[in-house]
């Protein structure tokens, strides 16, 4: 069935500061210090499957958690095909990648997770999550365009919710980071986040931007640099001040901006009551 | 599962038009080269030359010895980039591009990106530069800045489903109005990466590569990129190589690097681009399989086709083109959907070279030997990849 809009729902955060929203700074700049990464400690996951796991994929599996934490679901609630799964990453491959290069042997298990559908594949055995599916390799940006595509797929009636989950992590490859300080912000701080989106009678389009919102610039000086969740993390606090939810994001010199129209706010909070 | 019966649907979707294609690979660096290859059975399966491959237990692929290099490209530069950009120098010697650059998406699919450059940076002097290369959508950012487009840059990564899932997201993006013209496609490269991976997974045959063969024993990797131009049915103006009518990417849920066991994701995918499309399983005149050579996938591919065709699945030719030029990845389900238009545009669809001998357990018309005269005109191709990514397209191709 078609939907006539779609709308964010909730947002599950987890980073480099903490659990949720509450840990983070005021400023994260003055609080890292010295710190140029912050990194977020393995999740501890019993099981066979988590112990082969990397650590960014326990980092998804992580913010998937903390978003059904947030709706008060249960995880069977978004089990199924009516759950789409995308999945944005710029760079979290990057520690499996190196891994692999560096290795004296390639092991059998190790390959399957360089590849960046890893994170999102043990995100979906762990929630049983069968829909539409898509991986998308990119920063801020890439995103607000998951973010669109997910409200598109919704519309269309091609599932009843997605899950919009980007994951980050910097530590494995710190020293490549920091011989290229110039390419982008510090401190680095990790992170894994996940927005529900789900039907609404607002809509959510994406627009070329001249400057970055209000919240995304005070997103980044909360929380630093996060590349693909920022988007996510900004709508998180977005949805929890109450504030106007237009979010903006950079990569590789781009900007794009998305609009939410009003009627999703009233969407909004109605789901959160 | 698809109902047998006559269904009476309509589409969920306009479809997209598929104006013209660009394609290098192991048996053509050129569009025309690549289908003559196809139609011949040309072998495009060779000893790797550009890097070290003697400790590995298999050293073949189907390896591009000589890349035509695009304007103002060095031979030293980023190798997926390289070959993407040659395709699309082959994508616009049969179109323009007549809209505004902002206008204009470039959406690629990939499963590797640029991580070769990643072995690169890692060197003692290795610069940094080539660990921006490394990051997967690097190939599909320089291909933006040749094209001049300034409309959505997309990259997506679903393992060796990426480039269906990239001609998807291409269509999706005109249909929301995003873009006016979408340059779509995918690309992979031939590493030590990824041929040390595969080899660890015991995944690669020594022998010859014999999709659906009842002797068949694994996959060869192959390199190639694979553009087409996208524009919506009622833009587009003058010669076209067909539609794309619908897509579906899917997830299995299942297990890291195998396919589902019975195909579950395969199936959604299969059943949800039929149901974009608006057609019936009856409507499917040809299918290009992901068709690896792998026992797993043939043999479950088999039962998909079985449980979504339905009765009809005997009768319909059904090939892979793996044999010839290897498994390209991310290139793959472009290639494959390139190959299912001009299958309809020629009147000929190409054998599933290495196919001999049939598999009781894959016993469906493989189209063995050689090219075989029939005129599609709707197809589906279906891909799959690690992670447990599925996809589908179903296309329709222009007589010529």
């Amino acid at each position: 069935m078609h939907a006539p809009g779609a709308c964010v729902q909730a947002v599950g955060v987890v980073t480099g500061w903490g659990e949720g929203l509450a840990a983070l700074p005021v400023d994260a700049a003055r609080a890292a210090a010295t710190r140029t990464t912050l990194a977020i400690p393995r999740p501890s996951l019993t099981g066979e499957r988590f112990r082969r796991a990397t650590r960014e994929c326990l980092l998804g599996i992580a913010a998937v958690r903390a978003l059904i934490e947030e709706t008060a679901q249960r995880s069977g609630d978004i089990a199924g095909e009516s759950t789409a799964l995308l999945y944005v990453t710029a760079a979290a491959y990057g520690a499996s990648n190196r891994a692999f290069v560096e290795a004296a042997t390639a092991g059998t298990l190790r390959f399957p997770y360089t590849a960046p559908s890893a994170v999102p594949a043990e995100v979906a055995i762990e929630f049983g999550l069968t829909g539409p599916y898509v991986i998308f390799i990119g920063g801020a940006t890439t995103t607000i365009e998951a973010l669109a595509h997910a409200a598109g797929l919704v519309e269309r009636g091609e599932c009843e919710r997605a899950l919009v989950l980007a994951v980050e992590t910097f530590e494995e490859c710190e020293d490549l980071y920091a011989r290229g300080r110039w390419l982008i912000g510090r401190p680095l701080v990790e992170a894994a986040a996940c927005a529900l989106v789900g039907p609404g009678s607002g809509r959510l389009t994406v627009t070329e931007a001249m400057s970055a919102s209000a919240l995304t610039r005070q997103t980044r000086q909360r929380v630093g640099e996060t590349l693909a969740c920022e988007p996510l993390i900004a709508l998180a606090l977005g949805l929890e001040s109450g504030d106007d939810l237009a979010v903006t994001g950079e990569w590789r010199g781009r900007r794009l901006s998305l609009v939410s129209e009003p009627a999703m706010r009233s969407i909004t909070n109605g789901a959160q009551t | 599962m698809v109902q047998e019966d006559p269904v009476t649907v309509s589409p969920r979707v306009d479809p997209v038009v598929i104006v013209a294609a660009g394609a290098v690979t192991s048996i053509g660096a050129d569009l025309e080269t690549f289908w003559s290859g196809l139609v011949d059975g040309r072998d495009g399966i060779s000893t790797i030359e550009r890097f070290r491959v003697d400790d590995l237990r298999v050293g073949r692929a189907g390896e591009i010895k000589h890349v035509v290099l695009p304007p103002g490209q060095r031979p030293t530069d980023c190798r997926a980039s390289l070959l993407l950009l040659a395709a699309a120098e082959d994508l616009l010697r049969r179109c323009s591009l007549d809209a505004d650059p902002a206008r204009i998406g470039v959406v690629v699919g990939t499963a590797l990106g640029g991580v070769e450059e990643l072995e690169h940076a890692l060197d003692k002097d290795g610069r940094v530069s080539r660990a921006a290369a490394a990051l997967y959508d690097s190939p599909g950012r320089a291909l933006a800045r040749r094209l001049g487009a300034r409309g959505p840059e997309l990259t997506v990564s679903t393992a060796c489903a990426s480039g269906a899932t990239a001609l998807g997201i291409g269509a999706d993006l005109l249909r929301a109005d995003r873009a006016d013209l979408v340059v779509a496609g995918g690309f992979d490269v031939l590493c030590r990466f990824v041929m040390r991976g595969f080899d660890a997974l015991r995944a690669l045959t020594r022998e010859r590569v014999r999709p659906f063969d009842r002797r068949r024993t694994g996959l060869l990797l192959g390199e190639g990129a694979a553009l087409v131009l996208m524009a919506r049915d009622r833009d587009a103006r003058g010669p076209r190589l067909g539609r794309l009518l619908g897509h579906a990417s899917t997830s299995d849920g299942a297990h890291i690097a195998a396919p589902h066991p019975e195909g579950r994701g395969l199936q959604a995918a299969v059943r949800g681009a039929l149901a974009q499309a608006g057609l019936d399983p009856r409507d499917v005149d040809f299918v290009s399989a992901h068709g690896t050579g792998t026992v797993l996938n043939d043999r479950i591919e088999t039962a998909v086709l079985k449980k979504c065709l339905g009765s009809r699945a005997g009768e319909i030719a059904i090939n892979s083109i793996k044999g010839g030029i290897g498994h390209t990845m991310g290139a793959a389900a472009t290639l494959e959907a390139i190959m299912c238009l001009l299958a309809s545009r020629d009147g000929i669809v190409p054998p599933t070279h290495g196919y001999e001998e049939a598999d009781p357990e894959c016993d469906l018309d493989y189209v063995p030997l050689r090219a075989r005269r029939l005129r599609p005109r709707v197809s589906l191709s279906t891909s799959l990849g690690f992670g447990g990514c599925n996809a589908a397209l179903v296309l329709e191709g222009s007589p010529a």
